[in-house]
This record gives C-alpha cells, structure tokens and sequence, in this order.
C-alpha cells in the first residue's frame, strides 16, 4: 500500500469524522434524540451500518453509537518517515470510518429537508429506493447488467464526462454520479450538453458532493442483504459478496482530494477498485479486491488520437481492473446467423467469393497476448474487400484472431482456434471447411448483395469468442488480410507456430503434470464410469483430450471435466496414482475403488461404451487384440465388437478387457505393465489402416520394425486356432514374453 | 469379494471345448463372473475348481421357472437392487386369480379374456403370464375341476393356491407334469406340502405369518428336504409393508449373500387394496420394488395395459435402449401435402418428436431411420445417422409417395448435414428443424402454416 | 440356520427440507434419512405433497375427461385452485399459459394479477410456473414473484441456459427455485452447484428431472431419480433437493390418456386407462424418490393422497 495514500485517507477519515461528529452534536441539540430519521423507501435504515454492525438508525439518537463505532476505527497514528508500519488495515479501517461519517452526515441532511439535494433549479436523485434495487439487483446478479460505476468528481471536458457515460451505458453498466472538483461536478457537465440522466437511462446523480457516493454503497450493502442472503451484521460476508458478485468499480475523474481518498479506502473494503484519470499512486497488488486496488491513468497520457479514444480507453481499462464481463447475445451482421445454416452448401456459380482450395492461399491463427496488447472489439480488414473482389474469383485469405484474458493460457489457442471453423460455418451464404493453413471458405452472391463484408468474420468471431468462451477471453481483436504477399508472408509465420504446437502437443507426457481431467459424460448411461484423461492418453471415446478437457474446466467450472489431481504415485507403471484413485471412487457411486490408467489386467479403466476401440487378452496367443467400433466382423475370441462391448461396458472394470481410443495404440503409455504394443497380436483391419504411420513409428521406437506384418487381423483370422498358428508361422514376439496371465 | 473373468479362467480346463455354448473358456469366464451363466454349463470343470468357483457360479436369487413349453414363466436371478445398477433381468410374472367356487362359465370367459389378452408396445408382445387357481371351495374336486377348466382354455402356467395337501395333489394330478407353483407351504401344512413338491418336482411357494425369520426357516426347510426351487410370499399385504419387506429380502439375498432367502418373491395386491384401482397401484409398487410373481385379483384391459407398460418399463435393459421399428409413421391423418420429418429410433427420441408433433396440431409424416436406438446426437456422431443414411431412409420407406412436395425436415441438432442431403436427396429441399423437440410445434407454425 | 438381521443402510446424507408457503398454511417437503418408505432405516419426516396443477386461462387442448372432472371451476385459476384445495391438494402449481406468444401472449401485469388473486383466494402454498419462453419466463416470474413476496413460493423453471434471473427473483423475495434438467444426474448436480453458486441456499431449490410418463420415458426418469435421491443420502449435498415431477402434463399428453378412436381393445375404456396412466406414473415416481408430485385428475389426486398415507403409516 502506498504511504501517500494511507496518510491521505487516514487524514480525510480524521476530517470527516470530526465533521459529522460535530454536525451530528448540533442537529440532536436542534431536533432531540427521538427525531426520526431514514431514507426514503427502504427496510435497511442507514445500509452501510446496518449491514456492517446490524444496528438500525431509526432516531437520531441511534446515530451515537455508529458515530462513536467511526471514531473508535480511526487510526491514532500517522504513517510517517520513522513510523513504518503495516498500514493497510489501519488505513482500511480510515476507510470505513468514512463510510459511517458519511452516512450519519447523509441521514443528518434527511433530518434537515436537504435529501435530495437541490442546486441551480436541478434536483437530484438522492439514495435509490429499494423498489429499484430489486429491479436492478436482479439484472446486477442475473449478469445481464455486468456491474455499476461510481463516478466521483469532474471531467476533463464535458464531451469527455458524455463519452465516459455513453460507453458505460453501452456495455448495460449501472452509473451512480456524485463529486465535483473545485465545484463543478460531471452531473452539471452532463446536464450541460442535454444527457438525460435517471433511472430510465441508468444513470443515478446522487448529489454535487463527495459525501454522497455513500449511496452508492448503501446501494451495495443492501444488495448483499436482498439477494445474498446475508444478515445484517455479517460484515465479513457482505464485504465478501460485494467483492465476489457486485462487479462495481470507482471512477475519480479529476483531483483527487483526502476524502476521496479516504472514501475510495472504504470502497476497497468492499472490493471495488479505484480507477483516477490523475497522476496518484497505484496500489496494483491484489488481495483486497479481485484485481488492483487503485490504478492511475492520467488521462493525457492515455494513448489515442484524440480524447474520444482516451476515455474509451480508459473504460476499456476500468472493465478490466474489475474484471467485467460483458454478455453479447446477438452477432450483428447483415445475414441470419443460426445453426440452420451450418450445413449449407455453396455451388459453384453460386458464390461471389472464394477462399483457398485447390491452389489457394490461406490461413486462421488464433493467438493470446498481453491484456494491453488486445484492443477489444478492433476489427481490421488489410487489403480489397469482398465486395471489391472479382466475382467467381479465388483469393488469398489470412485471419488474424488475438485474444487476452486473465485465465487465457497459451494451451487453450489451438481449442479456440478450432471453433473459427464451427462460428463462422454458422452465418447464412458462408461454407467453411478445414482450419490452420488449409481452410477453404465459399461467400454466397446473395449475402455479399445483402452487405456481408469481411469484418463480419471479425464481428462473428468477437460476439462468440466472448459469449462462449468470456470465461478465459476478456478481450478480442481480429485482423482480415487479403494481399497475396502479407497471407503468403504471414501464413510462414503461422505455420511455425502450428510446428511448435504441434511439438508442444508430442512432448506433453504425463510426467510432465500434476493434473489429470475427467469425463463423466457417459454417466447417463453407464453410472459408475470415470473417464480420467491424461496427456498420453484420451478419454475412451476419442474425442477429448488433455487439453481439451483442461479448456473445458476453465471455461465451464462446474462441467464434467474436473481436474483430478494426480497426488502421490503409487505404481508409475501401471499408471496408478492416489489422487486419480480418491476421484474415481468418488465419483463412481463409491463402485470402483482402484484404477489404473495403463494396466489391462490389474484394476484397468471402466468401460462407458462409446469406447473406439476394445482390448481383450487372448490367453493362448498370450497377447492382447484390438476391436475397432467399425469392424463388425468376428474377432479370435469368438465375440463381435458388439458383444465384447455388451459383456464389458456400462462402467463395469473387467481385467483383460478395456475399451479405450484409438490413439492410445500409439501411447508411450500403451499397457507398459503388460509389455507394451510387442503383446498386440490382432488389430481390426481397417484401424490397421488408419493408423498405419503410427503403428510403424511405435515398431521401430521399441527396436521391432517388422512387427506390423505379424499382427494379424480379420482377414487372416477369426478364431483363436488360426490366429495362433498365424503367429507361430510370423514368429510374433508375444509368443516367446512372460504369461500375460500371471 | 466375487471373482473376475481372469481369476476364474484359471480354474478352467482351458480347452475351448465349445460345448458351453460359449466360444473360448476366457469368454466363458467373463460370463460366469457377471453371473450370466452357470458354471454347471462347463463339462469339464474339475471337482477342486467347481469347489473353488462355488461362490462365483451361484446367483444369488434363484431362476425358478413356472410352467413348461414356450409361455413358461422364468422369475429370479436378479443380481441388483437398483435397475441402473445393470438391469432388472426377468419381468415380473402377472397371474391372474380364479377362484374355484366360481361358477364354470365365468372361470371360462375370465380365462378366455386373459389367455387371448395381448398387445404390442415398442416392438415387444405384452401379456399376463397365467392363472393363480384358488381353492376358495375348500373342496379337492372342485379345485381340480376348475383347473380342468382353465387348461381346457389355455396352456399358460398356473399357481395353485389351497392350504390343503389333498387338494393340492387332486389337481396335481391332472398339471404336475407342467411344473406349476405350489402355493403354499406355511407353519401348518409345510410337511405335507413340501412332500408334494418333491413328489411333483414342481415349484413351491412358502408363506410366513409371521416375519422373514419364519420365511427364512420355512424356506431352509424345504432346501433341506430338497426342495430346490422356492418362491416367497413374506405374507405382509399393505403398501408400506410389503415394501419394507420385499426391500428387505432382495437386500438380504443381494447384499448379504443370505441363501434362505435367495428366491423369487410372490405377492398378492388385492388382498392389501380396498378396491380394483388401487390393487393396480400397489400391483405397481411391486413391479418397482422387487415382486417376481404378482396375482391379481381382478383384470381389466383399461389396468393391465398400464400395468404391464410399467412392468415393461421398469425391466428394460437401461443400457440396451429400446428401440422403435424403423419406416414411416403418420402423426394423425397426414396428407400429400403434410409435413415430412426424419428422426431417429431411439424410443425415447421418436416418442417426443411423436408426442410435440401431435400436439402441434398438423397432421405429419414421421420417418425414422434405423440409427440402433441411438439418439440423433449420438448416432450423427456414431456415423449411424448421416446424410447417406438419411437418404437411404427417405427412399427406403418411398417418402416420396407418401408427399407431393419434395421438402424433408431434419432435426436441428444435425443441421450440418444440410449440404450433403442435397447431394445425396437431389430435387429435395432439406429443412433444417428445431434442435429441441419441443420447439417443433412452433416450427411448424412459423413455417408450414401457409 | 443364522438369524435374520434386518439389513439397514447407512446414510451419511440428508434431503435438504425445503419451506414453502406464508404463515396461514406452512408445508415443508423433504428431509428424508432414508429411501422412500423405508421407515425401518431412517425418518421420512414429511409425507410427499401432492399438487395440483391450475392453469392461468382454461386449458382448451386437454382431455375432455379431465375438463369435465373440472368444469367450471377452470375459468378462473383462483376458484380452480379452491376447488383443488378442497380436493385436498397440499399445493398449487399456478401455470402461466397465457403468457407463451403463441397463446395470449400476457405480460408481467397479468401474471401480478393472476397471482394476487389465486394467493388471496388459497393458503395452499404455490408454484409458479412460466410458460417456458425464456425471455417471457422472465418478464412474468419476476413479476409473480413481487406479488408473491412473503408467501415463498418456488418459481420455475430455472434450466441451464435460463436461471439466472429467475434465481435472482428468488433471492429477492425469498422464494423456492425449481431447477429443471433433461433426465441426467450430472446435469441435474450442476445446476442445483450453478444456483448455489450465484447465491440460492441449498434448501431453496426443488428439482426436476424431467418427467417421462408411462410408457414414455418413465423408466429413464425412474431410475435418475433414484440415483439422485441415491447420491443426495450419500451425502452428495448437491443431489440431495427434493425433486419435482410434473406427473399428470406428462401422462395427459400421451395417446393413451386421449385416443377413443381406432384403437385396440386391449387398452380398455379411456377413462379407466387414463386415469390408471397418471395413477401409476405418480406412484412409480413416488418410490423413486419425488417428493412433489404435480397431478391433473380430481380422482387421481384423492387416490394418490390415501396411497401416500398408506404408505406413510407403519404397519
């Protein structure tokens, strides 16, 4: 914490509590102890003490105790050069010493007819009724208002103090004006240029002073205690439903004097940060609030061309500080966007516009950079335009996508990446197929006729990265390039980073993380099945891997992919660790007490039954084959796919049969106990096929080149004599290992 | 703990014989250890390793069968409290009571109604299993006359219910070859009773008055005169007490393993109800929880057709998903112009598309391909419901001579095969519905409605 | 031979007990230590209620059986609601038809005067249900919930992509969520965690997990139910709400509770098969573990409260 500003907030916190002490003295002396006191349309009395201590203010003489609770909180000593001292708390409590100073000076002003305070002909709003928190609360919690900004104090210019609260309103976020600098304040600067203010416009203008921003957390308090379901008094509780629900934020425009300061302190207790446009200390760690406590951008030294970009800005940064997240339910292009449209079709003939293809040139990167790197919702097309195209022609196309975000890990590019294909598929007039360098993208006549443009791929892709995945994308910024040389230029670029993924992919082991994720999608049918997806291995079915689950956590905490984590090993070759054992047995009614992730004789993985592939041993070849889900043939051991998956699915864990996904044939972890892919005697014929490169490299990593051609498969036979005999003719190493079965 | 396929491979003779029906000795092996065969089934299995697999080889419910011939009734062997936790193996055996001091004619069209009752639901005959013959008379030769009766109307399994050995063995005498329930041995007459049982080889049913340690002694009686296949009746009759026992035992045989009491259990709903409707409910709290006989004391098709659709419901297979018969179905009258839609033959899936189609108020086409009772999402998946098998579906059942207009509407989960239905549909225009069924009343409006 | 021992089951969990109603008539549901019934183990210490489902303009689209079991009593949900008390409903399910665009299309002025009417005329506590429109959801809840304020009703349906306002409504006026998941356990867990976590305390949500009727799903909705009500004993406090079953909907949308014509004998006259229709998917769902269970026909809810008593009385 800044010394500068303990001292600043302890002194403002000294100031005003000796005011309302005073001015609490004389109005008791004036009106006596019984007078009534209170806000108008509320069941909370004074809010901010009411929540923090429980007591009600009905009389003035109920303001004693408050009052005398503000000047007990009041820090004694002053930070100074000598006296180095951990003064956060001390400042904190300044803070709240404020807030009571505050409000009793507030509920004083109700006393003496100044609520709501009148000036030159305006009067303004004074506290919110609770009949407007409710309304407001229940769009404040249900997120379709992301949170609300207490402005205190002047802007620059009046154009600024208008822009400000045009962007604020844009993004649906609630603003409470209070404060002046020097007398002036940014509600008469918006009275000035005709901005309708009230609740219809969510703008509340509180009153010309500093003193009556309480209102906006009073505002808070009582939210916490309607929709929290806190009780008054539990002051722990309502600070921490403020910091982790209430998303509002400070906004101090122009100088920023002690009780500013001093206030700003009390606003930190509740988790609202403070953003100045004037040079002051930041405090930038976190720990009281989610983020910074206070951060600085003095408006002229904000980057941008004029001041209209300045305070867009500086919004843009206030969103961040608080963490806001803003919902986007609509793609606002000029043709339907559902997923009606993800199949369609676009003929030759039919399209103005083609992108790639045969001999064609393009790519789609998506990259995650710094939170200051991104400007959000910035939307650039580099070269011709569609409409600027030849039509029937092909061109090149290069796209762009930087994305950040305080929980963006650079793993979660390629998933992201991945979705280019499924948001874009989805506008009307648009065919897409492929990603990374080889997309091959197809624009309807009609929909370049009804205005589609190239930034509405930049438009599409913003609305859905931001509605699908606003949980690890705070900020979306797309880039549409069209010159043959820059996409040529950029795709080299591009295709290295595929390279390094790529590699990133391959060296990823198991060994090299802590965690594990889990799949318990199948649960609808198979109640006690538990994928655990680890990196060298996917989950049964194929379709998720390592890292997908790890994105699918991040952006869907409570889905079913959970992190597992790994705890202590307690057998690294049969890949059996406590922590994946705890999970399972939790999470399979209590059914399975043991898994290993890479054995297939001892406590091997449950089977769901969307499983790709299904291992068995064969006792008499002393080896293991491999049924495809698409080979509908008879196997050696008597049984189809169907059968075996029948005999062995529905959660069930039955040593010497597994099912598991195709790429696990090709893991290092490949049933390492059991010796590895040496004990595959029999494949389907077509996963031979398929994955043939693999197999190949896995026969020379573990020194058996010509293992390929003597692993049988459906063609060669279908019963456990021929299979045997086959094996003894090619002299199958799995003849001459241990006995699978021990 | 109960073996694995493995564990009990090693005792068997590894020779792949065959002659279990099974084809290798490990497939045998993984079957015997889910309890889905006998280990009897194994010719060659030494005495050492039959002794070892003891454990492994005994369901712990009995599989008694009533009756002989192709409408035997087989109740038991059920291995699970709840049905999720595999499924419910044998349906429950519906018998309906005919008392033998009835007059002859109305036994005759009682039995006559029951015999010839039978519908299909989801591809599957639902029926009641037999007639519980009761020896209300008091008198042997009424009771074996009615039961001559029955048989000369219908051959379906019987109960015999008399607390009298004599009469008992008159009818006996006429069906003992057929294996029919005896029913029943309690505290009075279980020595008479049970020497019929063995004499007859046929099932018998015990009935205690007085709790399940009096079931379980009578029942270990019986074993013990070597009587092999028992059914229980706990003798309680009331809503919460039947339950209570009837979860009692099937945990005691389930989880505890308790041999006296691993058997099927019969129930009689219409002595606990006040009236017929609720003898249909209480009849259904004993499908739920764990009856493998129930005797009726009335029939009516407007109950025993809900009755054995819960029956029916609760004893499906919950990982086999049923699966409705593929083709063209019409949703009211449809015409040449109606709408046209496909889906799949998951039951669950074709009965609510069938079920907002009908509410929507347009009579429609419903197509519905063979995706193997997966679900649209999971079989577009699976590969089993992609535009070649849609196409094949709309020419396989002539779709196109049931509408005039070449217009297909597909469910909105798969609208990605849009593009190549038209490929392979080609002078078909390819609608793209709702993705949840319940939004197709609305889709229609908005786009059939003119 | 070794004695019987009764074979009890631990369970570590609870049901969560949820309130509703105001002060004139309170009803509590859940609460069980046990499976359904089984009073030998654990205490069942609320019978399951019985509502019966009112809507908010006559209902033209069902049965003729079941609108003659109502008369006129449908015209207006208020003297519906009356009649379904004396009736001996434990609660009312106050349906909001109207509201759906495709009928009346009302707004949250209408759904405040339904409601107004209907709590002034029953103590009876009260669900309130939309009409299923998200946006209309909504705007009506919100609205019934204001005018509901005090009597704590439950609201619903809260589904995954739709309840966050809903839940608001209900932090704000201290009512009931009805959450509402598509006949899976997993789905049905993380919405009750995604209400908790926006704030609604654990015994404020009853959960639906999609009612299949007879014949129609029933067993699916059978058996997640009770791995539900399984896991919540377990001691899986978020599976442990009481659950909701929108029994008489179900079973009166189906074929065999409307077809007279062309259809086999087997399937006996339409009002004994109709009636044993929602009869035994209330019962069926009863021993899976529902604790509300939301019924249409007169005679089904008297049968179904005396089977209720049965089985709630020791023998």
């Amino acid at each position: 914490m800044s010394k500068f500003i303990a001292s600043a907030a302890i002194r403002g916190g000294q100031e005003i509590v000796k005011e309302a002490d005073q001015l609490l003295k004389e109005t008791l002396e004036k009106y006596g102890p019984e007078q009534k006191v209170g806000f108008a349309n509320t069941a909370y009395y004074l809010p901010v003490i009411y929540a923090y201590t429980a007591h009600k203010v009905e009389k003035l003489g109920d303001m004693i105790q408050p009052m005398e609770q503000a000047k007990a909180l009041l820090p004694r000593r002053m930070p100074t050069e000598k006296l180095w001292l951990p003064y956060l708390g001390e400042t904190l409590d300044a803070g709240v010493a404020t807030l009571f100073a505050e409000e009793i000076i507030s509920g004083v002003r109700h006393v003496m007819g100044v609520q709501p305070e009148k000036q030159n002909g305006y009067t303004y709003n004074g506290p919110i009724d609770d009949i407007q928190l409710r309304t407001w609360g229940i769009q404040l919690v249900d997120g379709r208002m992301p949170g609300f900004a207490a402005i205190v104090g002047r802007a620059k210019t009046n154009a600024i103090a208008v822009k400000i609260v045009r962007e604020l309103q844009q993004r649906n976020i609630l603003i409470f004006l209070s404060g002046n600098v020097n007398g002036k304040g940014i509600v008469e600067q918006l009275l000035e240029e005709g901005v309708e203010l009230g609740y219809d416009t969510f703008t509340v203008p509180f009153g010309s002073d500093t003193i009556s921003a309480i209102y906006a957390l009073g505002f808070a308090a009582r939210s916490a205690l309607t929709f929290g379901g806190m009780k008054p008094g539990q002051a722990k509780d309502v600070l921490l439903y403020n910091k982790n629900r209430v998303h509002a934020f400070v906004l101090a425009l122009g100088e920023v004097d002690d009780l500013k300061y001093a206030t700003a302190a009390g606003a930190i207790t509740y988790g609202f940060p403070t953003i100045a446009d004037t040079v002051i200390p930041n405090i930038m760690p976190t720990g009281i609030t989610k983020y910074e406590h206070v951060v600085s951008m003095p408006f002229d030294d904000i980057p941008g061309n004029d001041d209209m970009e300045r305070a867009e800005r500086l919004i843009q940064r206030c969103i961040e500080v608080r963490g806001l997240k803003l919902q986007i339910t609509k793609v606002p292009i000029p043709v339907s966007y559902s997923a009606a449209f993800e199949g369609e079709r676009i003929r030759r003939g039919d399209y103005q516009v083609e992108f790639g293809g045969r001999g064609g040139v393009t790519f789609e990167l998506l990259l995650s950079k710094k939170l200051d790197e991104v400007e959000d919702g910035k939307i650039t097309v580099v070269g011709p335009d569609l409409d600027a195209m030849p039509v029937d022609s092909n061109q090149p196309l290069g796209v762009v996508v930087e994305v950040a975000g305080r929980k963006m890990q650079k793993d979660f590019e390629p998933v992201l990446e991945r979705q280019i294909h499924h948001f874009v598929n989805m506008a009307e007039g648009v065919q897409h197929i492929g990603q990374r360098d080889i997309p091959w993208i197809r624009i309807h006549k009609n929909s370049v006729a009804r205005g589609f443009r190239l930034r509405h791929f930049g438009d599409i892709l913003y609305a859905r990265l931001h509605a699908d995945f606003g949980a690890i994308v705070d900020k979306v910024q797309v880039t549409l390039y069209t010159k043959q040389d820059k996409v040529r230029e950029l795709r080299e670029q591009a295709r290295q980073v595929y390279n390094e993924r790529n590699e990133r992919a391959a060296n990823l082991t198991d060994e090299s993380v802590d965690t594990f994720y889990s799949c318990t999608l199948c649960q609808s049918y198979a109640p006690t099945h538990v994928c655990i997806i680890n990196p060298e291995r996917v989950g049964l079915c194929g379709a998720y891997n390592w890292l997908d689950c790890k994105a699918s956590y991040e952006i869907n905490p409570t889905g079913p992919n959970q992190p597992v984590p790994k705890g202590a090993v307690i057998d690294e070759s049969k890949g059996e660790w406590e922590g994946s054992n705890r999970f399972t047995y939790q999470h399979s009614q209590q059914q399975v007490n043991r898994m290993t992730l890479y054995s297939l004789m001892d406590a091997p993985t449950t089977s769901c039954g969307c499983f790709e592939c299904i291992m068995m041993i064969i006792p008499e070849a002393n080896g293991v084959m491999i049924l495809s889900r698409d080979d509908p043939s008879m196997s050696p051991v008597g049984m189809t796919f169907s059968t075996l998956a029948g005999m062995a699915g529905g959660g069930l864990q039955t040593p010497g049969v597994m099912g598991h996904g195709k790429f696990y044939i090709l893991s290092k972890k490949f049933i390492p106990k059991e010796g590895g892919f040496k004990r595959v005697v029999w494949i389907s014929s077509n996963l031979k096929e398929e994955l043939a490169e693999g197999i190949k490299e896995v026969c020379q990593r573990i020194g058996e080149p010509d293992l390929m051609d003597k692993i049988a498969d459906e063609r060669v036979a279908t019963t456990v004599e021929d299979l045997v005999a086959f094996l003894e003719t090619k002299e199958h190493p799995a003849l001459s290992m241990e006995p699978i079965i021990q | 703990m109960a073996l694995t396929g493995i564990e009990i491979y090693k005792h068997l003779p590894k020779t792949n014989c065959k002659e279990c029906g099974q084809p290798t000795c490990l497939a045998f092996a993984m079957k015997l250890a889910q309890k889905g065969i006998e280990l009897s089934k194994c010719p060659h299995v030494s005495p050492e390793a039959a002794a070892a697999l003891e454990a492994a080889a005994k369901p712990p419910m009995r599989l008694v069968t009533i009756g002989v011939g192709d409408k035997k009734l087989e109740v038991g062997n059920e291995t699970v409290l709840f049905r999720h936790e595999k499924t419910f193996l044998n349906p429950t055996g519906i018998m309906v009571r005919v008392a033998d001091n009835q007059p002859a004619a109305e036994v005759e069209s009682l039995v006559a109604e029951v015999a010839s009752y039978s519908l299909e639901r989801v591809g599957m005959e639902l029926r009641p299993n037999g007639f519980a013959v009761d020896n209300r008379s008091h008198n042997p030769s009424s009771f074996a006359q009615c039961v001559a009766t029955i048989r000369a109307k219908s051959q379906l399994p019987l109960v015999l219910i008399s607390q009298d050995p004599s009469a008992l063995e008159t009818a006996l005498e006429k069906v003992g070859q057929e294996r029919p329930l005896i029913y029943a041995a309690d505290s009075h007459n279980s020595e008479g009773v049970i020497k019929l049982a063995k004499k007859y080889q046929c099932p018998l049913a015990i009935r205690a008055e007085d709790g399940l340690g009096q079931l379980a002694e009578l029942s270990d009686l019986a074993a013990k005169a070597g009587v092999e296949d028992i059914v229980l009746d706990p003798g309680t009759r009331g809503f919460a007490s039947s339950l209570e026992a009837l979860t009692q035992i099937r945990r005691l045989a389930l989880k505890k393993n308790f041999r006296p009491l691993g058997y099927p259990v019969i129930t009689f709903p219409g002595e606990g109800a006040a009236t017929p409707e609720e003898e249909v409910l209480l009849a259904g709290e004993h499908v739920a929880k764990y009856a493998n006989i129930i005797v009726l004391d009335h029939f009516s098709p407007g109950h025993a057709y809900p009755l054995l659709t819960l029956r029916q419901n609760i004893y499906t297979d919950p990982q086999k998903p049923i699966q409705v018969s593929p083709g063209m179905y019409t949703i009211g009258s449809p015409r040449d112009n109606s709408p046209l839609l496909i889906t799949t033959n998951f039951s669950l899936t074709y009965f609510s598309v069938a079920g907002e189609v009908e509410a929507s108020g347009f009579p429609s086409w419903l197509l519905i391909a063979d995706t193997e009772g997966l679900s649209v999402l999971t079989s577009w998946a699976a590969g089993k419901f992609d535009a070649e098998k849609i196409a094949k579906t709309v020419k396989g059942f002539n779709a196109q001579d049931s509408v005039r207009h070449r217009k297909l509407i597909i469910p909105g989960a798969v609208a990605v095969l849009r593009g190549e239905l038209e490929d392979e549909l080609s002078g078909w225009e390819i609608m793209v519905g709702p993705r949840e069924a319940v939004d197709i009343g609305g889709f229609l409006k908005r786009v059939w409605a003119n | 031979m070794p004695p019987v021992e009764t074979p009890v089951e631990k369970w570590a969990g609870k049901i969560h007990e949820v309130n509703l109603g105001g002060d004139a008539r309170r009803l509590v549901v859940g609460g069980e230590t046990t499976l359904p019934f089984l009073h030998f183990e654990g205490a069942i210490p609320h019978p399951p209620a019985v509502a019966v489902e009112v809507q908010d303009r006559p209902p033209a689209s069902w049965a003729p059986e079941l609108r003659a079991s109502w008369g006129e009593a449908m015209e207006d949900p208020a003297s519906w609601a009356k009649k379904a008390v004396e009736y001996g409903a434990d609660l009312i399910v106050l349906y909001l038809s109207s509201a759906h665009p495709d009928d009346q299309n009302t707004g949250p002025q209408e759904a405040k005067k339904t409601v107004t009417r209907v709590l002034s005329t029953v103590d009876a506590p009260l669900i309130i249900l939309g009409p299923g429109i998200a946006e209309k959801d909504n705007e009506v809840l919100v609205a019934a919930a204001e005018a509901a304020a005090g009597r704590r009703v439950a609201l619903g349906f809260c589904e995954q992509k739709n309840y966050r306002t809903i839940i608001a409504a209900c932090m704000a006026n201290n009512h009931v969520a009805v959450a509402k998941t598509p006949v899976e356990i997993n789905l049905a867990k993380q919405l009750n965690i995604l209400i908790c976590d926006m704030g609604l305390a654990p015994d404020s949500i009853l959960m639906d997990p999609t009612t299949g009727a007879l014949g129609y799903g029933l067993e699916y909705t059978y058996s997640v139910m009770e791995r539900l009500r399984l896991a919540g004993l377990q001691g899986d406090k978020m599976a442990a709400m009481p659950m909701f079953c929108t029994v008489g909907e179900e079973a009166w949308r189906q074929k065999e509770a409307r077809a007279t014509e062309g259809i086999p004998a087997a399937w006996g006259d339409i009002a004994t098969r109709a009636l044993r229709w929602e009869e035994l998917t209330a019962m069926t769902l009863l021993l899976a573990g529902a604790d509300v269970v939301v019924l249409r026909h007169p005679q089904v809810v008297q049968r179904i409260k005396a089977t209720i008593q049965k089985l709630m009385t020791k023998e």
